[in-house]
């Protein structure tokens, strides 16, 4: 079911934008810019998708579908997951590649490291835990979330980007890095971003099912 | 029984779908009807949970919808109006969606209706005029064997032509006493051509629910002179006075008081006008 369901959001709902944000990891070649922003795009993409399908009276259709409500949720946000996870895989060689094309490190903003995508795959999971729950508690309100999602993300790349500026001996030399022996030593941060994208993943489908199922049609 | 609706009720902040409950067995069709608000829309969603109920209980093939709700919607074919979504899409690419969920989809079946309905694959939701567009749902409605059809408004917007061929066709599909039709409109001539049961719901309660013969068989129209009307005729339900004089219905077992007067049996749409005059005059349901 939630493979018809995929396709469904594939074929119907899918917008432009998300497959153009994809190529967003090119920004890792910028040699002074806050990374982030390249990942705060994919968020905006699943804005439009809503937004879209909304005009498009997604809802209509799919109550025509042999479908419970809460594998409408479950669909409409793997699928954002997955765009969420291929931005960041596409942006890997281009973190790499950044090391050739600019290898005095980038001037704006952290390296595109381990650590870099482990805060991305957070931020990731705040979005979706605000933007979809919200959404969800009407099916019809997007925009309201969406703002206070990007608000919440930006201040939290603000914390991050801020880390590095803590005086705390080491801890730059820790984050702001592509060397490789600091990269290794940077997994954990990966490993925790992963762990609370996955939880977040969870936790969101969890309340927004729980709230769609609660809207009238 | 094919449908069993046991109390169902939702309470919104405006309006309340009051324990409505009736049922339809295999092979029939049955009209829903009201006037706009009634609660006709609302019932259709409450039963196949796209608003939830807040009491009640839906069988579909003697299965509870609640707890099998996959099974039950597979066995449902359901048209709310007309195809108002992805109107940018091609009828190819919603179908080809469509057909994924359902496990009996009839491909044979679904060329057959594009072909009766004058559809073009490769048009877009978009170049379809409003009668198309309700065509094209019902297309993907019909063609993944449901036995049960749930339709809102499924005639309003075609053309008289294109309304008495969907009707014959819903005879068609009932023809072989397994699949049933429940259609909700207000457009009442159509059920005199094909509905076998009328369930009529008022201000969100069914006031009566039965063989449309026997539903009309009930009322009589009478209509005479100003100076025949006289106080047992406060029995008449939604009575207008006019310049010839006056007409109004009333319930057949109560004919004797209309001693005089004119008497024929009323149509569907006479049977609704009146009881929704005399609601309106008088703030009381039947």
């Amino acid at each position: 079911m939630i493979k018809n369901l995929l396709y469904k959001e594939l074929r119907l709902a899918t917008h432009p934008t998300q497959f153009l944000f994809l190529s967003f990891g090119l920004m890792l070649l910028i040699p002074a810019y806050p990374y982030y922003v390249a990942f705060f795009y994919i968020t905006l993409s699943q804005f439009f998708v809503t937004t879209i399908g909304r005009e498009n009276n997604d809802v209509s259709f799919t109550a025509m579908l042999p479908v419970a409500k809460r594998d409408v949720v479950k669909a409409r946000l793997l699928m954002g997951v997955i765009f969420e996870v291929l931005s960041l895989i596409i942006a890997i060689p281009f973190s790499f590649l950044g090391t050739f094309t600019h290898p005095s490190g980038n001037e704006a903003g952290i390296e595109a490291n381990p650590a870099f995508f482990g805060f991305v795959l957070i931020m990731f999971a705040i979005f979706n835990l605000i933007y979809y729950t919200g959404f969800y508690k009407t099916a019809y309100k997007a925009g309201k979330y969406f703002l206070a999602a990007s608000i919440l993300m930006f201040i939290y790349i603000g914390i991050c980007e801020s880390l590095v500026w803590i005086p705390v001996p080491g801890l730059k030399e820790y984050l702001d890095t592509m060397n490789a022996s600091m990269m290794i030593k940077q997994l954990p941060i990966l490993g925790a971003g992963i762990l609370i994208f996955v939880l977040g993943y969870f936790l969101t489908f969890h309340i927004s099912a729980k709230r769609f199922e609660k809207v009238d049609l | 029984m094919l449908l069993e609706i046991d109390n169902l009720t939702k309470k919104y902040e405006c309006f309340t779908l009051d324990h409505v409950s009736f049922s339809l067995e295999k092979g029939y069709i049955m009209g829903f009807i009201g006037k706009n608000g009634a609660g006709k829309t609302t019932t259709l969603k409450c039963m196949i949970h796209l608003a939830s109920p807040d009491s009640g209980h839906v069988k579909i093939l003697d299965m509870d919808f609640a707890e099998n709700e996959l099974a039950c919607k597979q066995n449902i074919g359901f048209v709310l109006g007309a195809a108002d979504y992805y109107l940018n899409r091609k009828l190819s690419t919603i179908a080809d969606v469509t057909r994924r969920f359902y496990s009996d989809w009839d491909e044979a079946m679904y060329r057959d209706y594009l072909n009766r309905f004058d559809l073009v694959e490769t048009k877009r939701v978009k170049d379809l005029s409003a009668g198309m567009k309700v065509k094209f749902s019902l297309a993907l409605a019909l063609s993944h064997h449901a036995k049960l059809l749930i339709l809102d408004e499924p005639t309003s917007g075609l053309d008289p032509v294109s309304r008495d061929d969907l009707l014959e066709l819903f005879q068609e599909i009932v023809e072989d006493g397994e699949h049933s039709i429940l259609f909700s409109t207000h457009i009442t001539s159509d059920l005199e051509k094909c509905a076998d049961f009328i369930t009529y719901i008022h201000d969100g309660r069914i006031l009566a629910s039965e063989e449309k013969d026997i539903f009309t068989d009930r009322y009589r129209l009478v209509s005479g002179s100003r100076d025949s009307l006289t106080d047992d005729m406060k029995k008449l339900i939604g009575c207008r006075e006019h310049h010839f004089g006056i007409e109004g219905m009333i319930h057949k077992e109560d004919l004797a008081l209309c001693d005089g007067l004119e008497v024929k049996t009323p149509t569907l749409e006479e049977i609704m006008i009146h009881i929704e005059r005399k609601d309106k005059k008088e703030g009381v349901t039947e």
